[in-house]
């Protein structure tokens, strides 16, 4: 379990970390979301020595995090980073050697890796060759190959189209199941609404919201409805009631627990034939928004 | 892992990756064809004797002819004889500068185009010499062995305390291209090493590499690994030398010439290692390769300031300068492999600059490590070098 407690870190007069605490247990998959310049970068980079943290702890499986725990970890930060004359294969096994494969073990992973990212025919082109999202394939190969306990990744989805985010979230979830720990970072919440079971959600530097997504959920006491009257969205304009905008444009309510839903219905009813009446789950945007603003937000 | 086993991994990389490029190829076959040319064609051009041409007027006699050549022959020079029928002709010839000189046999009088040159002058006069005695021996009647004796050259050998003409000379050409050769092998990789450095903040393969392995295993094996590729370059044109001194002899070159080949290798190690350090850090200041050169102007200033201090002690060996520069660490690399080359340095004083070079080598590292640590995950403008010692302070 990665255990970050406490972290603190200040760039002359901007506070980027302020008091950072959450944990990312082996097997799990936690999303550690919040908007640009929340201090999910500068969290990632302190776990790899990257920068030094003003104040706080650090842990892997209870140890203080040291060079020897670094080397159990992989990470694929958010400016890629790869040799652009190198050969792919050579610079997958170069980074797996690094972590302290032997060369035979780091040929082999790179194969299996090359194989399974769809790489294999690329594998002596050099990455320059390569297309942007063959590049970023090899980048998370270099992340992985070692075989690593703790997997970080810095906003790994940003750019990718939807089948791509598909295609990351299954290789997740298989990582996960084989008992890796596996952070990733992303500031568009809708984008990885599906991917993550634990949520870690930082504004400011600071965590405010962090748990099991589904639980996340229905502990919310934001009610969201999506009502439709004669096949078009319908908001009324009464006390207690106001519009969520968002998600392909179509317009859901926010109700507050003051407003009785019977009588809501009947409103609807009133002004014309309804075609759409049903609950919705917050999105994480939603208990994002809930959690930044207090859950007063109306 | 070790930190060595670490430091193996970088800077193998590091080889293979440069001595497969097509730079590195190419600038090891120049410098090996620049090498090898600079022994090989001086002992095709001349074969190493001067030569002289005498223009005689009312055509030579083969004896006179035969005479200038041995002459000649015994003082180490090619002499050639041109016949003219008269001394206008003879002029054109001198002044035209297809002749040295003019015998004008009949006056007894040699005719130069301004000045004197003594020393063919005097073979010349030696040539006419050996025929007059020749015919002076036969008036008086002398046998063959009494002429012989009477000839015979004393035999005199001789030795000297200081190199002197050629072989001093030579010398100084040695000094001259040993120095060129170790300032532009080391100036070339410490250029490997600023834009290699600069390459892995620019592309951000930083980040990957540290958090993995720590700033000082990076930087020594990026080191390591452009030392390697570089002490292999100069190994392969030392090869390539040696080759070419034994193809066409040593006998014109300066006696202190096989011997320089492995000191060029020793002072390529320490002087690079001295001024690789500086090399790396100074690109660890930069992220783009813009930037390159401006972060390497105090360190190119440095090593072009030694340079032109050893190229000045070429020509005074044992002057205070040469001394003294011979053992302080920017200089010491370049003065004293010249020193070498002009011969007369002993074992001691080699082994003393050494040390000194190795000693502040070491403390480079530790200061130079740390302005790498601080500065080469600071990516962005130039990195100033009090905020890279500041930001590695843990």
């Amino acid at each position: 379990m990665l255990e970050v407690e406490g972290l603190t870190k200040r760039f002359g007069e901007v506070l980027a970390l302020d008091g950072c605490s959450f944990v990312v247990p082996e097997g799990r998959i936690v999303g550690f979301l919040g908007p640009n310049g929340a201090g999910k970068t500068t969290t990632m980079r302190c776990v790899f020595g990257l920068a030094r943290p003003d104040g706080g702890s650090l842990r892997w499986r209870g140890r203080e995090i040291g060079e020897a725990e670094r080397r159990r970890f992989g990470y694929m930060p958010e400016e890629r980073g790869l040799y652009p004359r190198m050969r792919v294969r050579e610079q997958i096994v170069y980074f797996a050697e690094l972590s302290g494969l032997s060369s035979s073990a780091a040929g082999a992973a790179a194969d299996r890796w090359l194989g399974r990212l769809g790489l294999a025919d690329r594998a002596s082109s050099r990455v320059e060759e390569l297309s942007h999202g063959n590049q970023q394939r090899v980048q998370l190969a270099a992340a992985i190959a070692h075989g690593p306990e703790l997997v970080v990744l810095d906003e790994p989805f940003s750019g990718l189209d939807p089948l791509g985010v598909e295609a990351l979230a299954g290789l997740l979830a298989e990582l996960a199941g084989d008992g890796v720990a596996v952070l990733f970072s992303s500031h568009q919440l809708d984008l990885v609404e599906d991917v993550c079971e634990d949520v870690v959600i930082v504004d400011h530097g600071r965590v405010v919201l962090s748990g099991e997504v589904e639980r996340l959920r229905s502990a919310s006491s934001r009610r969201i409805l999506r009502v439709t009257v004669d096949g078009t969205p319908w908001v009324p304009r009464i006390p207690g009631v106001t519009e969520v905008p968002r998600e392909e444009g179509r317009p859901r309510i926010l109700v507050d627990a003051s407003v009785d839903l019977g009588g809501l219905l009947a409103l609807a009813g009133e002004a014309g034939r309804v075609t759409q009446f049903s609950f919705e789950p917050p999105s994480l945007s939603d208990l994002f928004i809930e959690a930044v603003t207090g859950g007063d937000r109306g | 892992m070790t930190s060595l086993a670490t430091i193996r991994l970088v800077a193998r990389r590091e080889v293979v990756q440069r001595a497969r490029s097509r730079a590195f190829k190419i600038s090891t076959a120049i410098v090996v064809l620049v090498a090898v040319a600079l022994i090989v064609v001086p002992s095709f051009v001349s074969g190493g004797r001067p030569t002289s041409t005498v223009g005689v007027v009312g055509g030579a006699s083969s004896e006179l002819a035969s005479s200038l050549v041995a002459v000649g022959k015994a003082q180490d020079r090619t002499v050639e004889v041109s016949a003219y029928p008269d001394e206008a002709a003879a002029e054109r010839a001198l002044r035209a500068g297809a002749v040295d000189v003019v015998l004008v046999p009949d006056r007894a009088q040699l005719v130069w185009k301004a000045e004197r040159d003594p020393v063919v002058a005097a073979l010349v006069t030696e040539a006419v010499q050996a025929i007059e005695r020749g015919r002076t021996i036969a008036e008086i009647g002398l046998t063959p062995e009494q002429a012989a004796a009477l000839l015979r050259p004393p035999g005199l050998s001789s030795r000297s305390l200081e190199p002197v003409g050629k072989e001093e000379e030579g010398r100084i050409a040695l000094a001259t291209i040993v120095v060129i050769l170790l300032f532009a092998s080391i100036s070339v990789f410490g250029g490997f090493l600023v834009s290699g450095v600069i390459e892995e903040k620019a592309n951000r393969v930083v980040e990957v590499l540290l958090s993995r392995v720590r700033p000082d295993e990076l930087l020594a094996g990026k080191v390591l690994g452009m030392g390697v590729v570089g002490l292999a370059q100069i190994l392969v044109v030392a090869v390539a030398v040696l080759g070419a001194l034994v193809a066409v002899g040593t006998a014109d070159l300066p006696q202190t010439t096989p011997g320089m080949v492995g000191w060029v290798l020793l002072w390529f190690v320490v002087g690079y290692g001295f001024y690789s350090v500086v090399f790396a850090t100074s690109g660890s200041l930069a992220s783009r390769q813009e930037d390159a050169q401006s972060v390497s102007v105090p360190v190119t200033m440095l090593s072009l300031v030694a340079y032109f201090v050893s190229l000045g002690t070429i020509s005074d060996p044992s002057g205070t300068l040469a001394r003294v520069c011979s053992f302080l660490p920017p200089t010491a690399p370049f003065v004293m492999v010249a020193r070498q080359a002009r011969g007369g340095v002993s074992v001691w004083e080699v082994a003393v600059s050494v040390a000194v070079m190795a000693a502040s080598t070491y403390g480079l590292v530790k200061l130079a490590g740390r302005i790498y640590e601080g500065a080469i995950l600071r990516i962005g403008p130039r990195v100033r070098l009090r905020e890279a010692w500041r930001s590695a302070r843990r």
